[in-house]
C-alpha cells in the first residue's frame, strides 16, 4: 500500500488537538526524563540484548537497515555540499572519524555497528546493567576492545539530559527506539537535540501513535506473538512523525511545517514476516509510508538561530 | 565482576558513571587452553577446493572487505600443485563442470574469469537428451532459445571448464590480493570454543600449531566437514546404488558441426553424458551400477570405447545383454577382449538391423573413417564415435545425496557457515554440485560484504540469515530436481516410462515452454529477464491448454513426469538470474 499520508492533515484529528499535541510534547517535570519503571523492565532484558533469537531477534534485524538510513542521509548531505570528491574519497565510510552519540543504546547493538564504521562512539543508557553487558560484549570482540581501549568506543551510564551540561557536542547524535519509552519526550528531544554540533545530524527511531502500530507493535508482537517481551511498549507514549515535524519547527529547525528534504525527513520501515526481515518504505517524505515504525532524521542548522 | 552481578546492577538513578576499562574486561573472555597464542581471523575458510577459493576470491575483491576484514585459506593438500597445474591443449582432466553463466558472471564479476584458461572451455550451445527407453528426445539450443548474454560470446547455455582449470585461475586471482593469506599443506587438528558461552569463538587448532580464532569459520570442506561437525548440523542424505565413470574422450572433428552439444541418454542404470571441450575431445559421465563401474574401469580402454559408443546407439535391451556380458566375463576372471566386445556389439546391431551407414551403427564401423565426410542421417542426434580415452582419465567415483540440515551454526557452534560439498552433496547427473558452490560463494561473499558496509559482525545470526535463507531454498529445489530425475528415469515400468515420454516430448515442441524451462538462462543477473521468461513459459503452457489433445499431455504427461523436476533441472543448467 501507498498511502499518502499529510501529517497535519489526517494524523492530527486523530487523538489529540493540535494545542494538545505540543502539550503533550512540551510537558516538562523534572530533571530526567526516564522513567524508573521503564529502567527496571530492561534490566531483566539485559542480559538477552544479544541473543539474536531472543527478545531483541527483532531489534538484531532492523539494525543493519536503521545503519542504511544513517549512511544514507550523511551520504546524501555530504554529496550535496561537498560534491562529488568527497564522496569517491569516502567511499562507503560515511561516518569515519566522525564524533557519535548513541542516547540509549541498550546493549550496543547499534554502537558497535557505528564503532566497526569507523565513528568516535560514545553510548549512553539510563539503565547501569545494560552499560555493562553492551561493554562487555564490545569488549569480547577484538576490533571493538582496541576501539575501546583508543578511546573511539566509550559507554557510560548517564543521560542525555547529563550530557547536555557538558561542553561535548556531536557530528551525528541517534537515538534509536528510545523516545517512546521516555516520560517527558519533550525534555528529551530537547536534550538530544542541545547535543547536536551546528550542522549535525539529529536520527532517531520510533513508533507512531496510530491503531495500525497499536495492532502490530502491541497486540501481535507482545501480547499475542510475544515476539517482543509484554511491557515493552506503551501505546499513549508512541510519537508521530508529524509530531516531531513539529517540534523542531518549533525549536526553528525547520522552516515550515512541511520540511524540505535538507531539513528533516521521515521513512517508515515495516517488518515482512514472510522474509523475516525489516524493510525501509521507499523513499519520498510525504508519500513515505510512516503508519507504524518510523525513522526520522533532522538536520541542526549551521547557524544558530 | 559476575554477568550476574553486572545484570543485578543498581537501576535506581542516574548518577554514577560506569565505565568498563577494555583491559579489565578483556581478561574474562581469555582462555589458558593453548600454550600458542590464539591469532584472531575475521573469517577463516577451511577447505580449498572450488566454493573455497570462489569464496576466497570474492571477499579478496571486494573493497570493503578488503578494507576491514583478515581472511585466511586453511587447506590439506598442497595448492602449489594447482597453480601449477598445465596440460598439453589436447589433453584435458577428467573432472569437468558445466559452468553456467550465471556461475561465469559471477567469476568474471569478481575478475577471476580473465585467469581461467578460456581456451581449454568450451561454450555449451546445445543439449540433446532422450530417454533410454523409449527414445523421447528434448533438445535445448541456445540460440533458438535466445540465450546467452553480453557478458558471454555468443549464444551458450553453459561452459564446459575443467575443476582444475577453475581452480588454478582462483588461485592466480587470489595471488593478486594480499588481505587474504593461504595456509596449504595444513591440516586442521581441532576445532574447539573459545569461551564459556554463546559469545565465544570457534578456534581452529592448526597442524603447524597455530591456534586460529575465527569470527567466521566457514567450512568449504567437503561431505565429511569437520566444521559441520563442530558447528552440531546433522546431515541427512544416502548413498544412489550407483557409481559415476569419468573419462576424457577423443574423436576426430566433427565435419559438418562444431563439438558444441551436450548429449546425455537416460538409460535405467543412470544416464550418460557426453561433454564437448573441443572439437576432438569430450569429457564423459557415465552413472551406472557400482560393480558395472568396477568392470569397465578395469577393462581394456577400447572395451570402454566400444562400450561408450554403444551405450548411446543401442536399444536399452541390447545394452542390458552387454552389461551383463562385461560383469560375467569379469566375475569369471576374462573380461572381454576389444575384439570380442566388438562383434557382441556388432551381432547386436545386425539384430536391430542397423546397417553399417545408419548413424546408430558403432561396432561394424572404423570410427575414423565414421567421422570424416558426410556423416549419415541422424548422426546430429548422437555424439561423435568414440576413438579413444585419454590414458590416466578413467576413474569411477560413488554417488551421494546429502543435506545439512542447516548452513549456519547456532549456539555453541555459533560463527560457523557451511558452503559447497561440506552443506550439500548432489548426484552429478546435471553436473551442479560445482554450480551450487559457486552460488553458494557468491551469496555468502554478498552477505559479509553487506554486513562490513552497515557495520555488522560478520559471524553474528543476523548477518548470516541472508545467506541460509537464499540457498537453502535454492539448493534444495535443485538437489530434489536432481533426485526426482534421477529416480524417474530409473524406472522401466511402462506407464512410467511412456508418462515421462509424452511429456518430454510435448515439453520439445513448445519452445516458448523450454524457454521458461531454461528461463532467465544466461541472461546475467537482470531480474527482467527472468519474469519475462517465466511469462513465456506461463503463454506456452496457456497454448498447449488450448487444444484438448494437449490437455490429456498436459495432464497425463508432463505432470506425471515432474517435468517440473526437469525444468528446474534445466533451468539452472543454463544458469538463471537472480
Amino acid at each position: 500500500m501507498h498511502r499518502l499520508i499529510a501529517p497535519t492533515r489526517i494524523l492530527r484529528p486523530r487523538v489529540f488537538s493540535s494545542a494538545r499535541l505540543h502539550r503533550h510534547l512540551h510537558h516538562d517535570h523534572g530533571t530526567s526524563t526516564v522513567n524508573a519503571a521503564e529502567i527496571a523492565h530492561f534490566s531483566r532484558l539485559s542480559s538477552l540484548w544479544w541473543d539474536e533469537h531472543g527478545e531483541f531477534a527483532m531489534l538484531h534485524r532492523m539494525n543493519p537497515h536503521r545503519v542504511d538510513f544513517v549512511r544514507a542521509k550523511l551520504r546524501e548531505v555530504g554529496l550535496e555540499e561537498e560534491g562529488e570528491g568527497w564522496a569517491a574519497a569516502r567511499g562507503a565510510r560515511v561516518l569515519s572519524g566522525l564524533d557519535v552519540l548513541d542516547v540509549g543504546c541498550g546493549g550496543g547493538i547499534l554502537t558497535e555497528s557505528l564503532t566497526r564504521l569507523g565513528a568516535r562512539t560514545l553510548a549512553v543508557d539510563a539503565s547501569e546493567s545494560n552499560v555493562a553487558i553492551a561493554s562487555l560484549h564490545a569488549a569480547a570482540d577484538p576490533h571493538l576492545a582496541s576501539s575501546m581501549a583508543d578511546g573511539a568506543l566509550e559507554y557510560r551510564h548517564t543521560s542525555s539530559e547529563v550530557l547536555a551540561q557538558e561542553a561535548k557536542r556531536f557530528d551525528v547524535v541517534c537515538s534509536m527506539e528510545v523516545i517512546e519509552h521516555v516520560d517527558n519526550p519533550a525534555a528529551f528531544l530537547r536534550s538530544c537535540a542541545e547535543l547536536v554540533k551546528p550542522g549535525g545530524h539529529l536520527i532517531l527511531s520510533t513508533i507512531s501513535r496510530t491503531p495500525l502500530a497499536y495492532l502490530t507493535t502491541i497486540l501481535f508482537a507482545e501480547d499475542l506473538l510475544r515476539l517482543v517481551a509484554p511491557g515493552t511498549h506503551t501505546y499513549a507514549k508512541f510519537i508521530n512523525p508529524s509530531e516531531l515535524v513539529d517540534f523542531f519547527h518549533r525549536e526553528g529547525w525547520i522552516a515550515r511545517v512541511e520540511p524540505t528534504r535538507r531539513e528533516a525527513e521521515v521513512r517508515g520501515m515495516v517488518y515482512l514476516p514472510w522474509k523475516g526481515d525489516w524493510a525501509l518504505v521507499p523513499r519520498g517524505f510525504r508519500s513515505s509510508v510512516a503508519e507504524t515504525n518510523y525513522l526520522f532524521w533532522v538536520r541542526k542548522p549551521a547557524t544558530s538561530l | 565482576m559476575s554477568l550476574k552481578r553486572v545484570a543485578s546492577g543498581s537501576t535506581s538513578r542516574v548518577l554514577k558513571q560506569t565505565r568498563l576499562l577494555p583491559s579489565r574486561i578483556h581478561r574474562y573472555y581469555s582462555t589458558p587452553t593453548s600454550s600458542n597464542a590464539p591469532e584472531d581471523s575475521d573469517v577463516v575458510i577451511v577447505g580449498g577446493g572450488p566454493a573455497g577459493l570462489a569464496l576466497a576470491s570474492a571477499l579478496g575483491s571486494s573493497d570493503a572487505v578488503k578494507q576491514n576484514l583478515k581472511i585466511t585459506l586453511v587447506e590439506f593438500g598442497d595448492l602449489e600443485k594447482v597453480r601449477g597445474w598445465n596440460m598439453p591443449s589436447d589433453a584435458f582432466s577428467n573432472r569437468v563442470s558445466s559452468l553456467t553463466n550465471v556461475s561465469q558472471n559471477f567469476l568474471e564479476e569478481i575478475g577471476a574469469w580473465d585467469l581461467v584458461d578460456e581456451g581449454r572451455t568450451c561454450g555449451l550451445e546445445e543439449m540433446k537428451v532422450w530417454d533410454g527407453i523409449s527414445d523421447a528426445r528434448i533438445d535445448f539450443n541456445a540460440a533458438t532459445l535466445g540465450l546467452g548474454s553480453s557478458m558471454t560470446a555468443g549464444n551458450q547455455m553453459a561452459r564446459l571448464t575443467e575443476n582444475l582449470n577453475l581452480q588454478r585461475g582462483l588461485l592466480r586471482h587470489l595471488d593478486q590480493h594480499t588481505n587474504v593469506s593461504l595456509l596449504d599443506n595444513t591440516k586442521v587438528d581441532s576445532i574447539h570454543h573459545d569461551g564459556n558461552d554463546a559469545d565465544g569463538w570457534p578456534a581452529v587448532h592448526l597442524s603447524n600449531g597455530k591456534v586460529l580464532r575465527a569470527r567466521l569459520l566457514v567450512g568449504a570442506d567437503g561431505f565429511n566437514s569437520p566444521v559441520r561437525s563442530y558447528a552440531g548440523i546433522e546431515s541427512y542424505g544416502w548413498n544412489y546404488p550407483t557409481h559415476a565413470i569419468v573419462a576424457t574422450l577423443q574423436h576426430a572433428p566433427r565435419s559438418l558441426q562444431p563439438n558444441t552439444t551436450a548429449y546425455q541418454r537416460f538409460l535405467p542404470t543412470g544416464p550418460i553424458a557426453f561433454l564437448p571441450l573441443s572439437p576432438t575431445a569430450s569429457s564423459l559421465v557415465w552413472s551406472t551400477r557400482p560393480a558395472l563401474a568396477a568392470a569397465l574401469k578395469q577393462t581394456d580402454p577400447l572395451v570402454l570405447v566400444r562400450m561408450i559408443n554403444a551405450a548411446f546407439r543401442l536399444p536399452e535391451v541390447s545394452l542390458r545383454y552387454l552389461h551383463d556380458r562385461i560383469l560375467e566375463a569379469s566375475t569369471a576372471g576374462a573380461p572381454l577382449t576389444p575384439s570380442e566386445i566388438t562383434d557382441e556389439i556388432a551381432w547386436r546391431e545386425r539384430a536391430h538391423d542397423i546397417h553399417e551407414y545408419s548413424a546408430y551403427a558403432s561396432a561394424s564401423v572404423d570410427p575414423v573413417s565414421v567421422n570424416i565426410g558426410i556423416p549419415p542421417e541422424g548422426a546430429e542426434l548422437l555424439p561423435p564415435l568414440v576413438e579413444n580415452i585419454q590414458p590416466g582419465t578413467v576413474a569411477s567415483f560413488p554417488l551421494r545425496f546429502n543435506h545439512a540440515e542447516a548452513y549456519v551454526g547456532e549456539g555453541r557452534g555459533a560463527r560457523t557457515v557451511l558452503v559447497g560439498d561440506a552443506a550439500h552433496t548432489i548426484h552429478p547427473l546435471a553436473g551442479q554440485g560445482l554450480n551450487l558452490g559457486l552460488g553458494d560463494a557468491e551469496c555468502l561473499a554478498r552477505c559479509i560484504t553487506g554486513a562490513v558496509q552497515r557495520g555488522g559482525d560478520i559471524g553474528s545470526h543476523t548477518a548470516l540469515l541472508p545467506y541460509a535463507r537464499e540457498r537453502y531454498f535454492e539448493n534444495h529445489k535443485m538437489m530434489s530436481a536432481v533426485d526426482k530425475l534421477h529416480k524417474l528415469y530409473a524406472s522401466t515400468a511402462p506407464p512410467v516410462v511412456w508418462a515421462r515420454s509424452v511429456g518430454v516430448e510435448v515439453l520439445n515442441e513448445l519452445d516458448a515452454l523450454k524457454a521458461g524451462v531454461m528461463a532467465s538462462a544466461g541472461a546475467g543477473p537482470g531480474p527482467g529477464r527472468g519474469d519475462a521468461s517465466w511469462g513465456m513459459a506461463a503463454s506456452g503452457v496457456e497454448a498447449l491448454v488450448g487444444g484438448a489433445r494437449v490437455v490429456t499431455a498436459v495432464r497425463d504427461g508432463v505432470r506425471a513426469v515432474g517435468v517440473g523436476a526437469l525444468q528446474q533441472l534445466a533451468q539452472s543448467l543454463a544458469g538463471r538470474s537472480r
